[in-house]
């Protein structure tokens, strides 16, 4: 009795865990799943099924390469950038200083609003004609002609992958700080003992340490990035013709604009095939790391 | 933080005088960049309409029209509003973690099978983004009669954040030694017990981080609320705020004005539970 | 710890009041009517409000429940539903042909008593027709017009251009009065990129179908009018970014006084008013010698939920008290649209003398052919064709392969 209860009770703490996401994630996905593979009319309904046609339609447009190349782009430069930086900011923020509290306050900031009016934001500091850039600079006497700041897409899509970096920081930041905190301070002690200088002491000890955290937040960071929505939508809604869009607003672009839910929910199952093989080859190689 | 490595040679003081200062400077940068586009909505929120647009424009406002602030009030319910998105935020923050503290307890301190299985599917869940699940969730709401309550979007919101929380979680558990447990069990507490009074006060960072992301990301939430509440007395802020954004224009000094009252609890909500970041470990003083 | 349990309990009791507070409305024997509405602007809401207010006190029998999504989500949150099978019974937003193809509306003879429906304006009407039904009844219009700076055109000595050829002088002379200014407002964005299709095909002769509804993306007015319009962005005489600054934006630096010239509906001028630009309104320029509006329509259609007798009454009555003469005027003034029904346009134009220039000229528009199946496709289609131009493509090419996608499917 007390044996097939040891065996089953790991199973109940998990329960809860595995029913809510069960029915509000998992039956969804299998809709995704279902539709992609089916005849969806303009307005959503399921009319039959279709096998692959919605897949080969996907993959017959032109543009559908150079989406999944400014996916690529975007997901590698938001993440690689922000898990940088954020990481550098929480070495900082770590230390004790005065205002600490206040500093720390202010990194949330950027998480702590919507993406929709960040992105907004965003736009208001740019724009040629009353963008708060050039009237900052202007005043400041260090240009004296208003700047067009987005001058090819390629600019554009810069600026969204600095807003993106911008608003990612405050999570890696985070994670990183929570994983500072758990550090036994002897190990510090030790080495300074060995008289360690500080790259050597980060590279050593802090960076090993805060990895496995780390390791799982990018991995989400990864995913997030990768089906983020607002910020594109909100600056250029992937204008023009393509060349700033990633998967997620083109797809919505099919589903809500070209009446294609069947091709969208297609293009959301590619999408989902290519983040399961990213992740799984990110997790593997840096639990071997661990491993040794 | 590039000076030169022979610098431990120089009088210690110096030295920590001059990484005092660079500190203070980069931090200071920091939160410039970081409160810069808060700035912009500031004052952007204080124009008129016809200032945020006019050539030649201004940093600052010439007029400040602080009644943008009021008139928000007046024209949309935000008081309700803002009620909503607490309620939503911080029902999600509530079922996520008690669904998942227990799950990532499992995980950190027993074993068994499928342990690795379970940790694969809760990042594969996260791997469809919203928008794409939308039709499918509003099914789901459909046959629990969720579709139009805040109930509802708790759920969901707690279900999006478990794979942060159950991985989060599990990391901090396993980073703290069970010896503390062990002793207490020995001393009469069952598992249960041991694990709220002496694994999660030790665990507080972990967790503090958790409550504030499952936070933050719910009170941001915007594509399933939208689809998911009908009625105006529901609506959380971010979906509230469109009654600015017209047909014809976008009243930019009201939905920023309306937007830097949003951002007030998160930071509210933080400051309250920031301590618990640093002085996480019952040794104390952990940093250097 | 203490501190910990405390927090939950609070939580947990905000979480139960929460769920007091939305707890399904009995229904009492009422009949139910859902609506989905548009929001035009910021005075919508409150609009509606007033409006289930007045009709649920003349009508004690109807429970009306009326949700105003704005325009960035409604089709999200329309299709969501639908393909739940929750479709509004009422909904008011631009296109139908969707809809009505999967067979989910009643045509409006079905829901709308004969007195209202022979209020709204053939033409109109005939714009909800497929197969020799009309399927959807409009509840507004608008009309797009030449809007500019008197002010900037006076002081640069440019005359108002009506042809294409004066345009391109007027944009050319603007321009050497002062580089700081903005000639020609152009917007090719994927919010409504195929209007600027509509203004320089449509007045070139061109358009998207021929006289029998055949798609002619493709056709060579339609080239040259493309190419007309990327040929003023490279020659530097419109806004700086066409793909991606929206009608709004363009709006915005009209009142701003940085914009010379643009393309808008009505509504423009009350914001210009406000903003104390002194503008005028004229045809658009046109290279065939007869210039064409472009009109905007949205409408009201009716999902086929199986109703009653009784429900479908309900219907007709809700529209009836929607287009009395008095409260549908003030429906379209609320928001400065233009009326789609006879009498509310005799109330207008009686009302105030430049909107009935306005009622004139929604008269003679062209609307895009929302009635056709492929619309969604086309509508992005040109889009892209449009941007692909601004990238330096050829317009030729890009309109070539999407008349063959399009006609080909």
């Amino acid at each position: 009795m007390k044996k097939k209860w040891r065996t089953a009770e790991p199973y109940l703490w998990i329960l809860p865990s595995v029913i809510l996401m069960a029915i509000f994630i998992i039956v969804p996905i299998f809709y995704v799943f279902k539709m992609a593979v089916s005849d969806v009319s303009k307005t959503g309904k399921i009319r039959g099924f279709a096998g692959f046609e919605n897949f080969s339609s996907v993959l017959s447009d032109a543009s559908f390469g150079m989406v999944m190349k400014n996916t690529l782009i975007w997901t590698v430069a938001v993440v690689g950038l922000s898990t940088i930086l954020g990481f550098m900011l929480a070495l900082i923020l770590n230390n004790k200083f005065r205002g600490r509290k206040i500093a720390r306050a202010i990194v949330v900031f950027p998480w702590a609003t919507t993406l929709v009016i960040q992105a907004s934001v965003w736009n208001f500091i740019i724009n040629t004609d009353y963008g708060t850039l050039n009237t900052l600079l202007l005043r400041l006497g260090i240009i004296h002609q208003a700047i067009n700041w987005t001058p090819t897409p390629a600019a554009y899509f810069a600026w969204e992958i600095a807003c993106g970096i911008f608003v990612t920081i405050p999570f890696v930041t985070f994670t990183v700080l929570s994983g500072l905190q758990s550090i036994d301070n002897s190990f510090y002690e030790a080495a300074t003992v060995d008289g360690a200088n500080y790259w050597q002491k980060l590279f050593k000890i802090t960076i090993p340490l805060v990895r496995p955290s780390l390791t799982v937040s990018t991995v989400l960071n990864i995913i997030y990035v990768f089906n983020s929505f607002p910020i594109i939508w909100t600056m250029t809604k992937g204008d023009p013709a393509n060349h700033t869009d990633t998967l997620v607003t083109y797809l919505y672009k099919l589903a809500f604009y070209n009446g294609r839910q069947g091709e969208a929910a297609a293009v959301s199952v590619i999408g989902f095939l290519f983040l399961l093989i990213c992740a799984s080859a990110y997790m593997i190689s840096t639990l071997k790391k661990e491993g040794k | 933080m590039s000076e030169p490595k022979n610098s431990l040679k120089k009088p210690v003081s110096a030295k920590k005088v001059i990484l005092r200062v660079l500190l203070y400077f980069v931090v200071l940068d920091v939160c410039v960049i970081t409160l810069y586009p808060y700035f912009v909505m500031f004052c952007t929120a204080l124009k008129s309409r016809a200032e945020i647009f006019s050539m030649n424009g201004t940093v600052l406002p010439i007029t400040a029209v602080w009644s943008n602030f009021i008139d928000i009030w007046k024209r949309a319910p935000m008081a309700k509003y803002l009620l909503n998105s607490v309620l939503i935020a911080g029902g999600s923050t509530l079922i996520a973690m008690i669904c998942g503290i227990p799950a990532a307890y499992a995980l950190a301190r027993m074993k068994f099978k499928g342990q690795t299985a379970f940790l694969g599917f809760i990042i594969v869940s996260q791997m469809f983004a919203p928008v794409v699940l939308l039709i499918g969730i509003y099914k789901v709401m459909m046959s629990l009669h969720m579709t139009n309550s805040i109930i509802g979007l708790i759920f969901i919101n707690a279900a999006f954040n478990q794979a942060f929380t159950v991985w989060l979680l599990r990391g901090t558990f396993l980073g703290i030694s069970p010896e503390m447990e062990q002793a207490a069990k020995i001393d009469g507490c069952n598992k249960m017990q041991a694990m709220f009074r002496v694994l999660l006060p030790v665990a507080a960072p972990g967790i503090v981080t958790t409550l504030i992301f499952i936070f933050i990301n719910a009170w941001n939430e915007y594509t399933v609320a939208l689809t998911l509440i009908s009625a105006d007395t529901l609506k959380p802020l971010t979906v509230g705020i469109n009654i600015f954004n017209g047909y014809n224009m976008i009243e930019w000094q009201y939905l920023f004005a309306a937007s830097l009252f949003a951002v007030i609890p998160v930071v509210i909500l933080f400051m309250c539970i920031e301590k618990n970041l640093v002085s996480g470990l019952a040794s104390g003083g952990v940093k250097g | 710890m203490k501190k910990f349990v405390a927090l939950l309990l609070a939580l947990t009791m905000i979480l139960a009041l929460g769920a007091c507070g939305n707890s399904d409305k009995a229904s009492d024997g009422k009949v139910e009517l859902n609506v989905i509405a548009a929001q035009y602007g910021t005075n919508t809401a409150a609009w509606w409000d007033n409006f289930v207010k007045e009709f649920e006190a003349e009508y004690e029998n109807i429970d009306l429940n009326v949700e105003v999504v704005s325009w960035n989500d409604i089709s999200t949150k329309v299709n969501t539903r639908i393909s739940n099978d929750e479709a509004p019974d009422i909904l008011n937003i631009d296109v139908f042909a969707d809809y009505q193809a999967d067979g989910l509306l009643l045509p409006a003879k079905d829901y709308v008593s004969e007195e209202t429906y022979n209020k709204m304006y053939p033409a109109f009407l005939e714009q909800s027709e497929i197969d020799g039904t009309v399927w959807a009844i409009p509840d507004l219009a608008s009309a797009r017009a030449l809007y500019y700076n008197v002010d900037i055109l006076k002081a640069a000595d440019v005359e108002v251009p009506t042809t294409w050829d004066e345009l391109t002088a007027a944009c050319k002379a603007l321009k050497e009065y002062d580089s700081n200014i903005y000639p020609w407002g152009i917007d090719m964005t994927t919010d409504e990129g195929q209007a600027a299709f509509a203004y320089y095909t449509w007045n070139n002769g061109g358009g998207f179908v021929d006289e029998d509804g055949n798609w002619t993306l493709n056709s060579a007015e339609n080239v040259e009018a493309i190419e007309y319009a990327i040929g003023l962005v490279n020659a530097g005489y419109t806004n700086t970014d066409p793909a991606t600054e929206t009608r709004y934006a363009l709006q915005d630096l009209f009142c701003a006084g940085q914009l010379a010239m643009m393309i808008a509906p009505n509504q423009l001028s009350g914001l210009a008013k406000a903003a104390n630009i002194n503008f005028a309104v004229a045809e658009i320029p046109s290279n065939t010698g007869e210039s064409v509006s472009a009109g905007v329509m949205d409408r009201f259609m009716c999902f086929d939920n199986g109703y009653s007798d009784e429900e479908l009454e309900a219907i007709k009555t809700f529209f009836d008290f929607f287009y009395d003469d008095a409260r549908y005027s003030d429906w379209v003034i609320m928001e400065d649209f233009l009326p789609a029904t006879s009498t509310g346009g005799e109330i207008m134009a009686a009302a105030d003398e430049s909107a009935a220039a306005w009622v004139d000229i929604v008269g003679s528009s062209k609307f895009y052919p929302t009635a056709k199946a492929e619309w969604a496709d086309v509508k992005q289609g040109v889009i892209k064709a449009e941007q692909t131009a601004l990238l330096g493509g050829s317009v030729k090419d890009a309109l070539d392969e999407l008349q063959a996608q399009i006609a080909g499917s």
